[in-house]
């Protein structure tokens, strides 16, 4: 890695290596981008891939490293620094971004590609050993090793590992826990599994998966302290999870996933508009001409609908840092993608295109007693999301008819006999 | 020996690429520029690495898993034989000098 920054010559300057980061740097190279491109990086290792910190890395024989985003020949042979630094601040008046170890790089253009950080627990408590969270490289190493320990101290019994929030990450790991023969408590405010991002079917579909693998739910769970027992000195390591309801429950290990953050304090520090999450247009362009934004940390209007979202996917990540390197290059962004979200829970996969609102007309396809099945949400008559379980047979075509904004016949699209392409119909006049 | 392909461009451009061994056939792509957008980052959850391959080498692969079979059926310009998503498949130098067409896009 090189350390050697020079400071007076100019260059296209990103903050953060995520999927948004590295896409930017990669996008303006494959433009013809010949300047330099500096990749700020606070990790310090090999931009990585995500997903798996909390699938595949968690598991029993996981792989001891991670996916590289991108090989090191990769980074070195388009020319992209990367540069091992936290960013501090930025001086908008002399194109500096500052280094919390006191390097200042100017740039011509700045990426803010700063992502998100878990929310976290507030409660008393929360500070005790055992008590974790998901994001990063190290913290999946952290939480692996939780799991499953070492021979000698992991005793006879089973681990109790209480999961905080019912979201996709929660369950990614209370489906790892189960895994490693941990008994697993799922602890969840609302009255349903992933409640934000899907509907009641596909809910009690994977509360049932679990279920049947030993894991025990509670919803309507507050979670009111976390209780160890300390030593003099204050330090000590999570016993028990106390719930509102006063109930107790036993923890050797707790993960909160009670969502994420965006990491917008460098923007709002230098006066960017920001307001949970950094405001970006659909260029990516923020309040200064200079300064762009993508990924996890960014707050814009809904292509579909005018809405302002955030949304924490690598769709929306990769299509951020394609508009930047068109804009910064001067070319014409590509249409983007539909927003898509997968998880793998017990070896099932949801994975949804578009973006459900709860008040969604919802319109099961295909039956979930057979572990595949599929769900159409729509929105005014036309789709605007579609769940699939089990099965990917309807994604393709789903992402399609959401492109669309397709009005569709609820008979035919219910008939899993059909091709979901196959029920696109004209709106009935009662539904215009 | 490295291995080497030919890859097919969706404009009819032919690229020489070397195939690195701890590399899938769609990260080879990628790293090169080829346009493949590879949204899912191989994990066989999208069909934006689709790629056609000839015959003997698709025969030599073997069957398609059930995602991949799902996912290729609909995807646009799917050939019964021949479709693939170049991230399930493998380094091997048997690959030397294979033909790899991109698929169009959508």
């Amino acid at each position: 890695m090189r350390e050697n920054i020079q400071t007076a010559s100019p260059a296209v300057v990103i903050v953060g290596s995520g999927h948004a980061g590295v896409g930017v740097a990669a996008g303006l190279r494959s433009r013809g981008w010949e300047g330099r491109i500096v990749l700020i990086d606070a990790e310090g290792q090999l931009p990585y891939e995500r997903p798996p910190l909390s699938k595949d890395l968690l598991v029993p024989g996981a792989p001891a490293e991670p996916v590289p985003m991108r090989k090191e020949s990769w980074f070195e042979s388009r020319g992209i620094e990367r540069v091992h630094g936290t960013a501090a601040s930025i001086d908008r008046g002399r194109r500096e971004v500052r280094l919390a170890d006191g390097r200042a790089l100017h740039y011509v253009k700045l990426i803010l590609a700063t992502g998100s950080t878990p929310r976290r627990l507030t409660v008393p408590g929360a500070d005790l050993d055992g008590v974790l969270m998901l994001k990063t490289l190290p913290d999946a190493r952290r939480l692996a090793a939780e799991l499953a320990p070492s021979s000698d101290t992991a005793q006879d019994a089973a681990r109790h590992v209480v999961v905080i929030g019912a979201g996709y990450i929660g369950l990614e790991v209370a489906a790892a826990a189960a895994k490693h023969g941990c008994r697993v408590t799922v602890l969840e405010f609302q009255d349903r599994v992933m409640s934000r991002v899907t509907s009641e079917p596909v809910s009690r579909f994977f509360e049932g998966l679990h279920g049947r693998a030993g894991t025990e739910f509670r919803f309507g769970a507050a979670v009111t302290a976390l209780e160890g027992t300390r030593s003099p000195d204050g330090a000590g390591r999570v016993e028990w999870v106390v719930t509102a309801d006063g109930a107790r429950h036993r923890a050797d290990v707790v993960v909160a996933g009670i969502g994420v953050i965006p990491e917008q304090g460098l923007a709002a520090d230098a006066g960017l508009e920001a307001s949970d999450g950094i405001l970006v247009d659909a260029g990516g362009r923020t309040s200064d001409p200079d300064i762009y934004a993508a990924g996890d940390a960014t707050r814009f209007a809904s292509l579909y609908d005018g809405a302002s979202q955030r949304l924490e996917c690598i769709q929306n990540a990769r299509a951020q840092a394609e508009a930047i390197a068109a804009d910064i290059t001067g070319q014409a962004p590509p249409a983007p993608e539909v927003p898509w979200f997968w998880t793998v829970q017990h070896g099932v996969r949801l994975q949804t295109a578009g973006v459900r609102h709860p008040d969604d007309d919802v319109l099961l396809r295909g039956d979930p007693a057979n572990g595949k099945f599929s769900v159409i949400y729509l929105r005014g008559g036309r789709v605007a999301a579609v769940d699939t379980v089990g099965s990917l047979a309807d994604f393709n075509a789903g992402k399609k008819l959401v492109a669309q904004r397709a009005t569709i016949d609820p008979s035919l699209a219910a008939d899993p006999s059909l091709p979901l392409d196959q029920a696109i119909a004209p709106l009935e006049p009662a539904a215009l | 020996m490295p291995t080497t392909i030919i890859a097919v461009d969706r404009d009819g451009t032919r690229h020489s690429l070397v195939w690195d061994e701890d590399q899938t056939l769609m990260e080879t792509l990628r790293d090169n520029d080829l346009p493949v957008l590879a949204s899912c980052g191989g994990t066989a959850s999208c069909a934006t690495c689709h790629v056609y391959l000839e015959e003997p080498v698709a025969a030599r692969l073997g069957e398609r898993s059930a995602d991949e079979a799902e996912l290729l059926a609909d995807a646009e310009g799917f050939r019964e034989c021949g479709s693939r998503l170049s991230c399930q498949i493998g380094h091997d130098a048997a690959h030397d000098g294979i033909l790899v067409e991109l698929a169009p896009e959508g």
